[in-house]
């Protein structure tokens, strides 16, 4: 059996890579003496995915928002029964999401790893859809989008993301609308099954202590489905500037909530990618983060608490960062933040603030090694932005101020838009 | 330290002054963690002021007095970790503090980081800003005012509201009905000189657990430890255990209207059963099969069958042998799930249990107790939770437990088990709308 085996020496852990005749590639990390082991078997296909040609036909479609969140409610179900029900038997705990690029089934167990496993390769491949079992599930995710109609933090997101935003699907809510899922047929969910759950656009992505050997056979006799051809996705064409600046709802909320963000309209991938979200988060630690004059300046000043947050989400398709958290004058602090991030376009990162944040991101790094579930969920995630997780340490290594410095003025200097959330 | 096979041990190292030691050993990590808990009982007069105890520390020290000084120095630890806060176990508040930090296997000159990092959580734990004989005054009220914010801030989080709401209507006239953070009446009250005096009784008089796990040498943790004893303690308080037994004479319903989408129901049981008795583990797997996962009757029939919700689950209070059952589901349909949910309630009762039910609840047990062991911060809660309750057995010992329980034991525990209270978040018409 063909497989490559990386070491990564700083960090103490070897990567085993291995093809699958089909197309698929397949991911092991062995992590000695963890009980859990942690298995994903992910497409690149997501909420954003709403355009695409049908495999094996001409014809483009555009489906219903939502659908590829219901696909992954659907997968579960198969002719024999529902597939949380065999993993339970068995001992093991599954589940899935699917966020804005990706679709990730998954399962830990602590035994029995090769029955679990070869359950999670086989019925991804098996999709069993019914009329009736299509139209029972809208009843359980119209419950689901209700819940997050009512949580804050998700609306006060998805609000900024469609000030962010003019075209691009990154906007949709990823388990789409009342309206749309009620759209959705077992026809256009096999429609997107067969264009996207295709070998090529997927991964497999195993951690745990266990033999690289077992976990590639395993793959070796379970996958039969062949590869249907290099997937095209369409994504519209998405403009520099903003589609609103300002964003307000009223929820049921003690104070005001606020999300600010910057859209990065560079899209980059691979190695390049992890440079970049990595020199982004150094920026914004410098910027906004705890140990920032600014974060204590508007914590003193009891313009933000300890609720406040941010983020950088840079993917192949869509790139923006974000801050927010609670505050009683989301205007007067937006401004603020808003002038210190366009200065810092200007004016770039300290020598001293660069290395003291880059070293707290090492430090960071090795920790996430501590989990199972995070090392499964950070290689997937990199495999579907052409980039692999373990080469994080070597970005580290190559990050320097100048490109850091450059990264600043092409994102920062863009103009901020504005969510809030206002109590009822 | 040669491989423990996933094993994961505890070594009692001392008990000096009201503070017990353990060293948690378990080598597969590549952080090493410090976590020190406080108890105090959980009274309506002193939860404000032990819930503000950890975010006034957190603030700043003597030698880092301002959060960016004590960030930055964090920063340069590779990102260490020191920081606290509070949590309720049964009628016990806790106040908790820890400290984390990478292996000095992976800095880049083999730093030793441990020392360091302890210097800095017994910095903010003994050294906070003082003015006055009290904290020093702006970081107290910033920190009130946050507290209290908080206290508000609960409203947001529909589903946890919902729960609080429920415990708190459940429970009432119980110590158990007291928020962890207190209430803002009770913060309004705090002042910096009755805050800090309450601190003093916390590091002077509260019985405390401290745990150390990760790479360490023997050596570093006799300093740490000889250091933590140096400032020396008072009398020592005695903790109280709670109540688990109460008669019901009548269910108690409350509704609430709120301008939301979703209703939220949640219902209140009490199972009379105390975390040291040995129908512990009975009702962990009855409450698995109820309602613990996807297996579970909960889930299958409000969910699957009925498609009434998205999640329909339950959960235990262990210190308080309570049973909470949580459903976000659309108004109309509160009376059906209530049916539903209390349907497989009775169920469990008559021993309407299959063996697929019991077998798949005992093995999603037996592997929740192996994975626990693969996170430094669920090992350390397994066994406060033992400690807090005088029980000897380790992660083996109660797997072994789980394994033992029979339909019988279950259906036994069931009997014992009542509703107490109803609790629905009634939506009022609402229709979202963005301006």
């Amino acid at each position: 059996m063909n497989y490559r085996t990386l070491n990564f020496e700083k960090i103490g852990e070897t990567l085993y890579e291995y093809e699958h005749g089909s197309g698929l590639k397949v991911f092991f990390v062995k992590k000695p003496g963890y009980n859990k082991k942690t298995a994903m078997f992910g497409t690149n296909y997501g909420s954003i995915d709403n355009t695409f040609k049908v495999q094996g036909s001409d014809k483009e479609i555009v489906v219903p928002d939502g659908i590829a969140h219901f696909l992954e409610h659907k997968l579960f179900e198969q002719e024999d029964g529902n597939m949380l029900d065999k993993f339970s038997k068995l001992g093991a705990s599954p589940n899935a999401y699917t966020s804005f690029n990706q679709t990730v089934y998954y399962f830990s167990c602590t035994d029995l790893f090769e029955e679990n496993f070869s359950m999670l390769l086989d019925y991804v491949q098996n999709p069993w859809l019914t009329d009736e079992n299509v139209e029972k599930e809208k009843g359980i995710i119209g419950q689901e989008i209700r819940m997050y109609e009512d949580n804050p933090n998700w609306r006060v997101f998805f609000n900024l993301l469609d000030c962010l935003y003019v075209n691009h699907p990154v906007k949709l809510d990823i388990a789409g609308t009342i309206e749309s899922i009620s759209k959705i047929t077992k026809e256009l969910l096999y429609d997107c099954y067969h264009t996207f759950y295709t070998p090529s656009n997927m991964v497999v992505v195993v951690v745990g202590d266990l033999i690289p050997e077992d976990v590639f056979s395993i793959v070796e006799n379970m996958i039969k489905f062949k590869d249907r051809g290099k997937v095209e996705k369409k994504y519209p064409e998405e403009p520099a500037h903003l589609n609103k600046e300002y964003n307000e709802q009223k929820l049921v909320v003690s104070m005001p909530l606020f999300y600010l963000g910057v859209k990065d309209n560079v899209r980059v991938s691979g190695f390049e990618l992890l440079k970049r979200r990595t020199a982004l988060s150094i920026v914004l630690n410098d910027i906004l983060g705890r140990s920032s004059e600014l974060y204590n300046k508007l914590y003193n000043d009891g313009l933000i608490n300890d609720t406040f947050r941010f983020e950088v989400s840079l993917d192949k398709a869509y790139g923006f960062v974000a801050c927010g958290g609670q505050s009683p004058d989301p205007k007067k602090t937006a401004q603020v933040i808003s002038g210190a991030l366009n200065e810092a376009a200007v004016k770039g990162i300290s020598e001293e603030a660069f290395s003291r944040i880059l070293k707290a991101y090492q430090g960071m790094y090795v920790r996430n090694f501590n989990s199972v579930d995070n090392i499964a969920r950070e290689l997937t995630d990199a495999y579907f932005n052409d980039a692999s997780y373990f080469d994080l340490g070597h970005v580290y290594e190559k990050l320097d101020i100048s490109y850091t410095n450059k990264v600043i003025s092409e994102v920062l200097s863009n103009q901020t838009a504005l969510s809030v959330i206002n109590p009822q | 330290m040669g491989s423990l096979a996933g094993k994961t041990m505890v070594e009692k190292l001392t008990e000096k002054q009201g503070i017990q030691f353990y060293r948690l050993k378990s080598d597969k990590f590549n952080t090493t963690r410090v976590d020190i808990f406080f108890v105090d009982d959980l009274e309506k007069e002193r939860a404000s002021g032990n819930a503000i105890l950890p975010s006034i520390l957190k603030r700043g020290c003597g030698k880092y007095p301002s959060i960016t000084e004590l960030e930055r120095k964090l920063e340069e630890l590779y990102g260490a970790d020191v920081g606290g806060g509070t949590l309720k176990k049964g009628e016990a508040h806790l106040i908790g503090f820890r400290m984390s930090h990478i292996s000095d296997r992976y800095t880049f000159n083999n730093t030793r980081l441990f020392d360091e990092c302890c210097n800095l959580l017994m910095c903010i734990l003994e050294s906070p800003l003082t003015e006055d004989n009290g904290f020093k005054k702006s970081v107290f009220t910033k920190e009130r005012d946050n507290l209290i914010n908080y206290i508000r801030s609960r409203i947001n989080n529909k589903i946890h509201f919902s729960l609080y709401r429920c415990i708190e209507e459940m429970c009432h006239g119980e110590p158990f009905a007291i928020p962890e953070e207190g209430t803002e009446e009770d913060a309004l009250l705090l002042t910096p000189q009755n805050t800090f005096a309450q601190y003093k009784e916390m590091i002077q008089s509260y019985p405390a657990y401290v745990y150390i796990s990760g790479e360490v040498d023997d050596t570093s943790i006799q300093n740490f430890i000889d250091n933590f004893l140096k400032a020396g303690r008072g009398d020592i308080k005695s903790i109280k255990t709670p109540d688990v037994k109460k008669e019901i004479s009548e269910v108690k319903r409350v509704e609430e209207g709120m301008e939301v989408n979703q209703g939220k129901l949640c219902l209140g049981f009490r199972t009379q059963i105390d975390p040291c008795s040995p129908d512990y583990y009975p009702l962990v797997v009855y409450n698995g099969i109820l309602g613990g996962d996807t297996h579970s009757k909960l889930f299958q029939n409000v969910r699957e069958k009925a498609s009434l919700a998205y999640y329909a689950q339950s959960v235990l209070e262990k210190y308080k042998g309570l049973m909470i059952v949580m459903s976000g589901i659309e108004a109309e349909n509160r009376q059906k799930a209530e049916e539903i949910i209390l349907k497989q309630v009775e169920d469990m009762r008559k021993g309407n249990i299959t063996k697929d039910e019991i077998d798949a609840t005992k093995k999603s047990l037996e592997t929740g107790m192996k994975a626990m062991q693969d996170s430094q911060g669920a090992i350390v809660d397994f066994f406060l939770s033992q400690h807090l309750t005088n029980c000897a057995d380790d992660f083996e010992s109660t797997a072994e437990k789980f394994r033992q329980v029979t339909i019988d034991d279950v259906v036994r525990v069931a009997q014992n088990i009542q509703l107490d209270a109803v609790y629905f978040l009634k939506p009022k018409n609402f229709k979202e709308g963005i301006a």
